[in-house]
């Protein structure tokens, strides 16, 4: 359905029209990319050295214990962090070796 | 007959090749890779001899799964698949899929069982599950080193279904299959169609007249093209297989000519309890079993007749069953032989000792003969209190209670008794409002779409429920002499906090679950298996939830397990479906697992012959050799079943079952029992 | 993919289970069928499920060949990512409006390798893990996912490029916009499934507020290999739970939420869940607080007594309220109904077992009769229990109501029992290849 031949609009005319059209939804997440860059950094900082429980990350960088779960979640799905073991009920993560953020 | 089989006496000669085995263990979602170390499993395998990839996956048999096997077959020229992974059963077909797909012989492809062979029975034990899986896959490798290329047996597919039973389900199926072109024998064992459906007086939760749907059904079945019925008749013989049933059918006479059947039933005087009012009633041996039934003809009861003439116009006419055998050929067979109503041991909840306990469908036919207006009565007197007790012959727990006479306790929930009792309370208080209704539960199962609106009713139309435990159920005893109530009912109400009570009733009703049919013959016949429970057992609940293990056999309502009308229905159409894929195009296919016989080693000593537990799967055939007559044995491949007695029995080791090869078996006996220093050499 | 004048057999509206159970049915029948499912990849809700009852088998060990055979059958055209606009009645059968919504990614280029994924640099809760696991802007949407084709959510995207810089494919393409096309199909399957009832409907159990009460399907993923977290955790903090309870009927049979309906399937979930949470943390205690149990399938009972063996607590009560401690443990406030008394209990982590509802919007276009509990009416359930008011449209798996999956089959396959009847009835060229 890409099948664009003739009148195929330029690469810059195609952004230019979504950037326009999504104006407000690209503002809204670039926005939530800096936020979760920031958040990101400050877990893998974190973490880099020695692995931390959730409720220990959130303590550290002043953010609500869920909030961190799903950025941990979400860094551990892409091979960023890994699990490195339990203390007590909860699971401590570490920033992965050898991996960019 | 078969369109395309193997020639047994010259196997199709493989041209030398490099071998290149793809092994593929697959995780199985976790289900193996939680418990065998799946990768170092693949890097030991992958260094046997042969082996030109060795690869893991969450799931093999996933698209992205299957893709990647397809891909080393077409890029790495791989030659023989080796995937260790759930049970053949769930998944060979799907691989066989994909390796076809990829252009190579479904046939060059071995499937190991890690899940059920490996994981799921060793836990608790990693290190020795990770060895035995090394040890399972290192034999699958020797085994697909010595894999042939093989086709199935092609075979030409009758366009005819017999359907069993000419209940709800029987009916159902047999008219889809007809729509869908394909002819149709239906064989009821009684005289008349219905089945159970015709006994009951409303149906939930639409309170439609039952013997009306079922006249409709039975309309649009007489009235479809291709619809073959045979009443009074049974399946006496079954040979062949799937796309090529022959069935013999024995069909009693209906006894009684229709220009004489009026005269006949006027003058016949004997009498047997009423199976149609569950023996509520006495009924004649010639008989209708409700008016509007179908065929409208009356028939005679032979099990019960007792030969004796009867008098007619002063002649003396002895009823003759002069039975017909049918023979029928059909593609597929659909069991639609549904089910009874568990008959209570005598005791139950005083059933068959105290004349006040009945059972539920004893109940809906009784209330059947109370006319309208009338009041309800029970021998004689009038019912003013009536305890429905739930559960009776479902739900039962072991070492609570007793078994039955075969030893089983009907564990199962019966899942139509919860509303069926609750529909027939609502009924009751519309018909006898003065009455006291209790109903003794555990739980209330009102689940279907509109059940539980009838559940809601009930409570509301001062339907007193009173909750008993499984364990500690309900006592029923005769009240001391003088009470004003026969009966007493006992039980601990859960409703009031395990409260003792005793209620003095008129009538117990006993909400009796559904057992299967008795089918012994067909079960022996089919060759087909009964679960636990004792219904017919699906081949898997959610792959093939309404065919059988064995191809061709498929289950519509009740034979399978309790259920109600609409669930019957829509089973039966999804039978109908099953027949209609398997036949419509007019052919099969069968797996090429079936013994070949190698000339060369033969001796015709016969041993075989006599082994063999099929009709016709291999006989001796005179050959002549270097002008010297000989005896061969010769397989024909559509009737054998691959079981394997015949290699067994062969002294000479002449006889292979296709793909399982006694080369095969003793190179994976070799690789199985490796030695481990040998296994850990590889490993490392 | 050409898309003009696509002249079908069966239109089946609906990829998971019931749907491609449907067209599987159909096709093998040598009919020409029509897949239609509004999501990216088929395999409804059962691809998100772990295991499934009473047999415990891998659930995407049963999904994904079905997916897969759905996928590679000749006479099955799988159309993905497309919505129903409208369907009118022409021709003797039906004439359905569809639109192909863009991925921005160029399905017939796309190899599924995920690179642009990994490129891409925002992160955005992911509905296949219920928001509590993570994907990409662009992304494959789950693991399984047939097609293997990446989507680009054009809502949480900056416009940057990276995804197409690094597809060796070429396949990102910015310039996709939704493009309407028309299918004509002698009858209808409709299996548009169910919802589960919100989390926060019934607002005394704080669903959707209180961070560790969660929804059954949370769960599944919590218990599936590919889940959010690789384990149970409570999603609050990361606690591996060592309590858990599971309310029963928590969005059935509530005349107050009007939801009067049981749902058949929550009791066969909340203990199979019970079952696999005492496999992956033996120590954990698990408590299902319940008024009836309803486990009426064909070895469903006995999947109940083997829980109550294992330890499984079944505890009938009736819960009035759950509010949230000091370290976010769920408080339950239960009347026990066999004792008269109300007690509160401590969990880590509680499971509604909400029931299910219909899909939201699934009967726009189509605008079949519905009945009391909203479900696609059918008018003779004990005569053709699939047929709609509507000639020529069937309805099959929970869009006829709740079932389980089983069933799901079961009428999938009675749907396409009736719909095969009612094209060879109606159309009277030949239909075979």
């Amino acid at each position: 359905m890409s099948d664009q031949k003739n009148g195929t609009p330029s690469r810059g005319e195609v952004l230019k029209r979504l950037r326009e059209a999504h104006g407000t939804t690209v503002e809204r997440s670039q926005a939530m990319m800096k936020e979760q860059k920031q958040m990101q950094n400050a877990i893998c900082q974190f973490i880099r050295e020695t692995p931390k429980t959730v409720p220990e990350i959130a303590a550290e960088i002043g953010r609500p214990t869920h909030e961190v779960l799903w950025f941990v979640a979400a860094l551990r799905k892409y091979g960023i962090v890994v699990e490195a073991g339990m203390c007590g009920d909860y699971p401590l993560y570490q920033r992965a070796k050898e991996v960019q953020v | 007959m078969p369109e395309n089989t193997p020639n047994p006496e010259s196997p199709a000669p493989v041209e030398p090749e490099e071998i290149r085995v793809g092994v593929y263990t697959c995780h199985c979602g976790g289900n193996i890779s939680h418990v065998v170390q799946c990768e170092r499993v693949a890097k030991m395998v992958g260094k046997l001899a042969n082996v030109a990839v060795s690869r893991t996956d969450p799931s093999f048999c996933s698209d992205a799964g299957q893709a990647i096997i397809e891909q080393d077959i077409k890029e790495l020229g791989i030659n023989r698949v080796v995937i260790g992974a759930c049970a053949p059963s769930l998944h060979e077909q799907t691989f066989r899929g994909a390796v076809t797909r990829a252009g190579l012989n479904p046939y060059l492809y071995h499937h190991v069982g890690l899940r059920e062979q490996d994981s799921w029975v060793h836990a608790s034990d990693e290190e020795g599950a990770t060895e035995k899986a090394m040890r399972l896959m290192a034999a699958g490798v020797a085994k697909a080193r010595l894999l042939d290329p093989l086709d199935p047996i092609r075979l030409g597919a009758e366009k005819q279904a017999l359907v069993i039973g000419g209940g709800v389900a029987g009916l159902r199926a047999a008219l889809d299959i007809a729509r869908q072109g394909i002819r149709v024998t239906l064989v009821e064992k009684s005289p008349f169609l219905g089945g159970r459906m015709a006994q009951l007086e409303s149906i939930f939760p639409t309170d439609e007249k039952p013997r009306q749907l079922l006249h409709d059904l039975i309309q649009a079945v007489t009235a479809q093209v291709g619809i073959t019925i045979f009443t009074q008749a049974e399946v006496t013989g079954v040979s062949g297989y799937v796309g090529n049933f022959s069935i013999q059918v024995t069909q009693h006479a209906r006894g009684v000519s229709p220009e004489m059947a009026e005269a006949l039933t006027a003058a016949c005087t004997q009498e047997t309890p009423d199976p149609f009012n569950y023996s509520l009633t006495r009924r004649k041996v010639i008989y209708q079993p409700y008016p509007g039934c179908y065929p409208a003809a009356p028939a005679v009861d032979w099990q019960h007749y007792d030969g004796q003439p009867i008098q007619v116009n002063g002649k003396s006419i002895v009823l003759q069953d002069d039975a017909l055998v049918h023979e029928l050929i059909a593609g597929a067979i659909v069991l639609a032989t549904g089910f009874d109503p568990y008959e209570p041991r005598q005791g139950e909840y005083g059933y068959g000792e105290l004349s006040q306990v009945i059972t539920l469908p004893q109940l809906i036919r009784h209330m059947a003969l109370v006319k309208n207006g009338e009041t309800l009565t029970w021998n004689g007197h009038p019912v003013r209190s009536a305890a429905i007790i739930h559960c009776v012959g479902s739900r039962e727990l072991d070492g609570v209670h007793e078994p039955q006479a075969d030893g089983q306790v009907n564990n199962y929930c019966s899942r139509v008794c919860c509303t069926a009792s609750l529909h027939t309370a609502l009924e009751m208080r519309q018909r006898f409002p003065r009455l006291n209704i209790y109903e003794l539960y555990q739980d209330i199962r009102a689940y279907g779409r509109g059940h539980e609106e009838i559940y809601r009713h009930t409570q509301n139309a001062a339907v007193r429920f009173v909750r008993y435990h499984g364990d500690d159920g309900p006592k029923v005893i005769a009240a001391p002499k003088g009470d004003p109530y026969p009966v007493l009912v006992q039980v601990k109400d859960y409703l009031t906090y395990g409260e003792e009570i005793e209620i003095p009733v008129d009538l117990v009703v006993l909400a009796v679950g559904m057992m299967p049919r008795q089918v012994d013959d067909l079960v022996n016949m089919l060759k087909i298996s009964r679960g636990a429970d004792r219904f017919l057992l699906e081949a898997h609940p959610k792959l093939r939830p309404v065919e059988m293990a064995v191809r061709g056999i498929i289950l519509a309502g009740t034979a399978q397990g309790p259920m109600n009308i609409q669930e019957s229905l829509a089973a039966a159409s999804a039978a109908a479906a099953k027949a209609a894929s398997l036949l419509s195009l007019g052919k099969v296919e069968l797996p090429p697992f079936v013994a070949r016989v190698d000339p060369a080693k033969c001796n015709g000593n016969g041993a075989c012959v006599t082994a063999c537990l099929e009709e016709g799967a291999i006989a001796l055939q005179t050959f002549v050799e270097n002008g010297v007559e000989v005896q061969r044995a010769v397989v024909t491949p559509a009737n054998c079943t691959g079981c394997g007695a015949c290699v067994g029995a062969c002294p000479n080791r002449a006889i292979d079952v296709q793909a399982w090869t006694l080369a095969q078996y003793d190179a994976m006996v070799d690789a199985i029992a490796m030695d481990w220093p040998e296994l850990v050499e590889v490993e490392k | 993919m050409s898309l003009d004048n696509l002249h079908v057999d069966a239109l089946v509206v609906g990829g998971g289970i019931a749907g491609m159970q449907s067209a599987l049915d159909l096709g093998d029948q040598g009919f020409q069928v029509a897949l239609v499912e509004c999501e990216p990849s088929i395999g409804g809700k059962m691809i998100t499920l772990s295991k499934v009852f009473p047999t415990l088998d891998c659930c995407s060990c049963i999904t994904t060949p079905k997916m897969s055979a759905v996928a590679h059958h000749p006479n099955i055209k799988l159309f993905t990512y497309c919505d129903v606009q409208s369907v009118q009645e022409a021709d003797g059968g039906y004439r359905v409006n569809l639109v192909q919504k863009p991925r921005y990614v160029d399905a017939s280029k796309c190899t599924g390798c995920r690179e642009c994924e990994y490129a891409c640099p925002i992160t955005v809760p992911s509905p296949f893990d219920r928001g509590l696991g993570a994907y990409r802007t662009i992304r494959v949407p789950f693991s399984t996912a047939v097609p293997q084709v990446a989507v680009l959510d054009m809502d949480y995207c900056i416009l940057c490029g990276k995804c197409e810089k690094v597809c060796a494919a070429k396949a990102v393409d910015f310039n996709q916009q939704p493009e309407p096309f028309e299918i004509q199909a002698s009858t209808l399957v409709v299996a548009s499934g169910f919802e589960l009832t919100p989390l926060g409907a019934k607002k005394e159990y704080g669903g959707g507020k209180l961070r560790n009460v969660i929804d059954p399907l949370m769960m599944e993923r919590f218990l599936a290999p590919t889940g959010p977290y690789g384990r149970v955790l409570r999603p609050g903090d990361g606690k591996e739970p060592t309590s858990i309870a599971y309310v029963q009927c928590a969005g059935s049979r509530d005349t107050t939420l009007g939801i009067e309906y049981c749902s058949r399937v929550c009791c066969m979930y909340a203990i199979k869940q019970a079952m696999l949470i005492s496999g992956a943390l033996p120590l954990a205690e698990i408590t299902i607080y319940y008024m009836d149990i309803r486990t009426f399938g064909k070895g469903y009972e006995q999947f109940y007594q083997n829980a109550q063996a294992m330890g499984v607590e079944f505890i009938r009560g009736k819960v009035a309220s759950i509010r949230e401690d000091d370290d976010q443990n769920p408080v339950v406030k239960v009347e026990l109904t066999e004792e008269g008394r109300t007690i509160e209990r401590t969990h880590d982590l509680v499971v509604l077992s909400l029931g299910m509802v219909p899909v939201p919007g699934s009967n726009t276009a189509l605008n079949l009769p519905l009945g009391s509990d909203k479900f696609i009416a059918i008018p003779a359930p004990n005569a053709s229990p699939c047929a709609t008011a509507h000639p020529g449209i069937f309805v099959t798996g929970a869009a006829m109501g709740p079932m389980d999956i089983v069933d799901s089959i079961v009428t999938a396959s009675s749907a396409a029992a009736a719909a095969s009847a009612y094209i060879r009835e109606h159309k009277k060229e030949a239909v075979y290849a």
